[in-house]
Formats: structure tokens, sequence, C-alpha cells
């Protein structure tokens, strides 16, 4: 085989399979994190500190319709309750 | 409607499996490999590699966060998006897209265990086979055809009984691991083979200068739409089965679509090295699988297990994705119809073997059927989806409140642009492009097939537009049903 028939082989290899592995891998483990944390403490936070500025911010600007407002309310309470409930995090 | 109680994956790898099962088909094992050795190798798979990553992984992400946020199949998704407008007929359209879709494709798993059954007794072992005239005799004899019709929607039928959890997600829980193992195993027979090399160089060897064609870039997005089912609402529809807390972007999205690529990426391991090998042309579809690679594992030492392997897991990649078509229209049925799983399970698929039967008669039909729902109902069922999660739904709505909860991997902004621009702009290229290349060659047979898509269209808006206003089924755009 010729070096760039190589070097594309194995781009494809780290591309295509190392990313499949990881995601299967990284998603199975945090799966089992959330059961663990549902045993252990009976649920989780539902968002990340990152996804949960989001919605704050979209919150603070005022910018949803009203006919959404109430669902990321609902989120963000939802958010504060869980954070305040459950000691050990999913999201550090 | 939907006083069903929900059912629910009861497990994280049990839902991928199933996802992947249904993106991984027979387009992975005997089309990839040849698109990809035609198309400048290596040149190729770069440009497909940018398409999976910037459409196929956020479109995806989108469309089980459809799902997810409605927990409904596709017509309860887009009613819950678009109230009780006649907008909520596109749903329709895309069920029906999908119910056309899998009369076909039925025929191509009757191929698929007709071949399998070979397999197993053993034909291919025969000294006085010629797979050539087997697969002559198979296709030109209709009775076989619609028997193995039958047999498929039987067996497809049986599994969508025992239910999601029960049936599709422990089907696939075994049949991908199977598939896995075989194609490695497939894979490491093929590369010791002598010649083997000149298969991977055929595949990987990159011939820069298609990068600047179009025709490659055209091939790597059908390629990379096609194989994933991007917007067809089976990702919505299997979506509709997960939990409130459950990952989206790394199962959904991620997973999904480099997951059902990575089997492509084994199946040019597991075939070619095996086709050069034996000094066979390349070739793709039914001559490579059933041809070709029927005729090598008859000459190969220890074939008859090799055969069986091959069939076999070809035969599971064929039935794990035509179970997820089928349960679009299962899913969407029993909604609809506020009845069981196992009276909707019966009617879908006794429509589909009814409208499969010309299909397996005749390869013409089937060829014009893909011809017409491949080149345009498809790509116009992602455009729907797309823009009713994008624009209808809200992408930054969507992303902030339901694919980034439970998320393994945070969603950045620069996704909304994806759903609301860049994939809509691309499927309605890809529409136009396909229309102008068969329009040239073939005028009446797209005229009559995009066509008779748009009737399709314009019937199941009237359909759905007289239902939504004299049903009772009153809903609030953009709230969830349930």
């Amino acid at each position: 085989m010729s070096i760039s028939a190589i070097i594309v082989m194995l781009a494809s290899i780290v591309a295509l399979w190392g990313v499949a592995i990881w995601a299967l891998v990284y998603t199975l483990r945090q799966e089992e994190r959330k059961q663990s944390l549902i045993a252990s403490q009976g649920g989780f936070e539902c968002y990340s500190p990152r996804a949960f500025r989001d919605l704050e911010r979209y919150l603070e600007k005022g910018s949803t319709t009203e006919a959404h407002l109430g669902e990321f309310q609902e989120s963000r309470r939802e958010q504060l309750e869980s954070l305040q409930r459950y000691e050990a995090r999913l999201y550090h | 409607m939907g006083t069903q109680k929900r059912e629910q994956w009861s497990h994280r790898f049990g839902y991928l499996m199933v996802v992947a099962g249904a993106m991984v088909g027979a387009g992975n094992i005997w089309r990839l490999p040849y698109v990809t050795g035609e198309n400048g190798g290596g040149a190729f798979l770069v440009a497909y590699f940018v398409l999976l990553y910037l459409i196929a992984v956020p479109g995806l992400m989108a469309e089980t966060g459809l799902g997810r946020y409605t927990r409904r199949g596709v017509i309860g998704t887009f009613r819950a998006v678009y109230g009780n407008s006649r907008l909520v007929g596109l749903g329709l359209a895309i069920v029906i897209f999908n119910i056309i879709l899998m009369s076909y494709y039925s025929s191509i798993v009757g191929w698929s265990i007709y071949y399998a059954a070979h397999a197993l007794i053993g034909t291919f072992t025969q000294p006085d086979l010629d797979p050539g005239e087997l697969w002559s005799y198979f296709s030109a004899s209709p009775m076989l055809q619609v028997s193995m019709h039958t047999l498929a929607m039987l067996i497809l039928a049986g599994i969508l009984l025992m239910g999601i959890k029960g049936g599709i997600e422990r089907a696939a829980k075994y049949m991908m691991p199977f598939l896995f193992v075989s194609l490695v195993a497939i894979t490491i027979r093929g590369l010791t083979l002598p010649g083997a090399m000149a298969g991977l160089e055929f595949s990987f060897s990159p011939d820069w200068t298609y990068l600047a064609k179009g025709s490659t870039w055209l091939a790597a997005l059908g390629q990379a739409l096609f194989s994933t089912g991007l917007g067809w609402g089976i990702a919505l529809t299997l979506g509709s089965y997960l939990g409130r807390n459950d990952d989206i972007p790394l199962g959904g999205g991620v997973f999904t679509a480099v997951g059902n690529t990575s089997f492509g990426l084994l199946a040019i391991f597991a075939v070619f090295p095996i086709v050069f090998a034996f000094g066979m042309s390349p070739s793709s579809g039914s001559q490579l699988a059933f041809v070709a690679l029927a005729s090598a594992f008859g000459s190969m030492p220890g074939g008859y297990l090799w055969g069986v392997l091959f069939f076999v897991s070809f035969l599971f990649a064929n039935v794990t994705t035509a179970m997820a078509i089928t349960e679009v229209g299962v899913t969407t049925y029993s909604e609809e119809r506020d009845i069981s799983r196992a009276p909707a399970v019966l009617t879908i698929c006794g429509i589909i073997w009814v409208l499969g039967i010309p299909s397996a008669v005749d390869a013409r039909v089937l060829g014009y059927l893909d011809f017409a729902v491949g080149n345009w109902g498809l790509p116009l069922a992602t455009l729907f989806v797309m823009i009713t999660a994008g624009w209808k739904f809200d992408a930054h709505r969507l992303r902030v409140l339901n694919i980034n909860r439970g998320a393994n991997i945070y969603v950045p902004r620069f996704w909304e642009s994806f759903i609301r621009y860049v994939i809509p702009l691309i499927m309605m290229g890809i529409i136009a492009v396909f229309f102008f290349n068969s329009f040239h060659e073939t005028p009446w047979k797209t005229l009559s097939g995009i066509g008779g898509l748009m009737v399709i269209i314009v019937v199941s808006v009237a359909i759905m537009s007289r239902i939504e206003h004299a049903g009772p089924n009153s809903t609030t755009p953009g709230e969830p049903t349930s």
C-alpha cells in the first residue's frame, strides 16, 4: 500500500472508530453515573452549569415569547430545586 | 389521543444499538466501499467526514430532540409544533414516504433472507455453483421474490409485536454486536489473503483532484444523508421513547452518525480485500454481495463459515434498519388511532406487504420507487423536519431547553445556524441538483416521480386539514402533547 493510502486509512480509523468508541464508552459511563445518583440520592441536576447559564441568560433577556415563557421558567425552577436537593453533582 | 402508556428504552446500550442498527443497512455494506473507491478514495472520505460532522451530527441531534420533547411519533410531533394546522399533513407525508421506502426495502430484506438461508445450507461451497446463475434465477422468479418479501414482513411483524423494549431493543442488542464481530472476523480473514492489500489501496488511496469536483461532494452528501437517515422521522420516533434526562447530543447525534459510518468503514475492510484477493472487479449492490462475494466465499478455505457470517450479518443489518423504518408508521398509527401496538403493527405491516408486492414481482418498480423516494421524497422529509425544528419550534428553544438537558456534551450556540440555515439550504440544493441531473437523462420518469410525491404531499395536507378541524384534539402550537 502507498504511504498516502496508509495515512488516510489510519486517519479514517481515528475519525470514525476512535470517536465512535469514545462516544459509546463515555455515554455508557455517564448513564451509569446517572443511575447511581438516582439510586443514592433520588435524582440529579438536569443541566450542566454552562447549559444552565444559557437558560438563565435567555430568561434575563426576556426574549422568549409568552407562550414559551412558562416552560423556560419551569426548567429553571426544576434545576434550582435539584441543585438544592441533591448534594452530589452529575456535572462538575 | 395517545392514552396508551408510552414505553421507554430499558437501557442506554439498547437505545444506542437500535439507532445504530436503524442507520446501518445495506448501503453501508454494499455501497459505501464502492462509492469511496470510485470517487477518489481518501479524497471522498475527507469530503464525507466533513459533511458527516457538519450536517448529519447536528441534524440528528435536532431530530432526536424534537422527538424526545414531544414524546410523540411524526404526526403527533408536527401537531405539537404547528397546532391544529393543515401543516400537520407534512407529518403524514413523511410517514407515507417511510411506508413506500419500506415497501421496496422489504424486498432487499427478502434477498438477504434467501442468501442467509443458502449460506446456512452450504450452497456457496458447492463446487458446481455459479453465483451469477443463482442470482439470475432468484431475481427472475416472482414467486420466490414474493415469498421472501412475505417472510421478511412476517419476521418484522414478529419483532415489532414484541414491543419497543422486548422486540426492537432486544433484537438490536443481539444483532448489532453480532454484525460487528462478524465483520471484524471477516476483515481479519480477508486481510490475510494474498493480494488483499489492493482492495485497501482501491478504497483509501487518495486522489486529491476529486476534492475539486462537485460530483465527489454530491456523492459524499448523498451518502452522509441517506446512510444516516437524517430527517426521515426515524431518529424522531426512536427519540420519542427516551427519558427526559437521557442524553441526546452524544448518543442521538455523534454516536448515531459516526457509529453508523464506522460500520461502513468496517465493511470497506471486510469486503474489498476479499474481492481483490480473488481478482474480481469492484462493484456495488446486489452484484457485489450476491455474486462477487458469494463466489469468493465458495473459493475460500473455510468458506462455509465466512459465508454464514457475512450473509447472516447482512440480514441483521437489513432487519434492524427495516424495523426502525416500519416503527415510524407503527408508532404514529398507534397514537393517531389511539389503539394498542398489536393492531397497529399488523395494519402497517399489512399495508407495507401489499404495497411491496409490485416491487417484489418487478425490479423495475423497485428501481422507480427508489428513484423517486430516494432522490426527492426523503430529502423533502429532511427539509420538513429541519425547518420544523429550526424555525417553527425554534432551534434556540430546542437547544437550550431540550438538547442540553441531561446531555453528556454541551451543544454550543453555533449549532442553531446549522439547523436553521445550513441543512435546509443544502437540502434544497440537493433536491434541485437531483432534479436537473435526472431531468436531462429521464424527463418523464423525473416528472412522474416528482408529480407523484407532490400528490402525496397535497393529499396528506388535505386529509390532515380535514381531520384537524373536525377532531377534538385541539393542541396549542409549541406545547408537548403529553
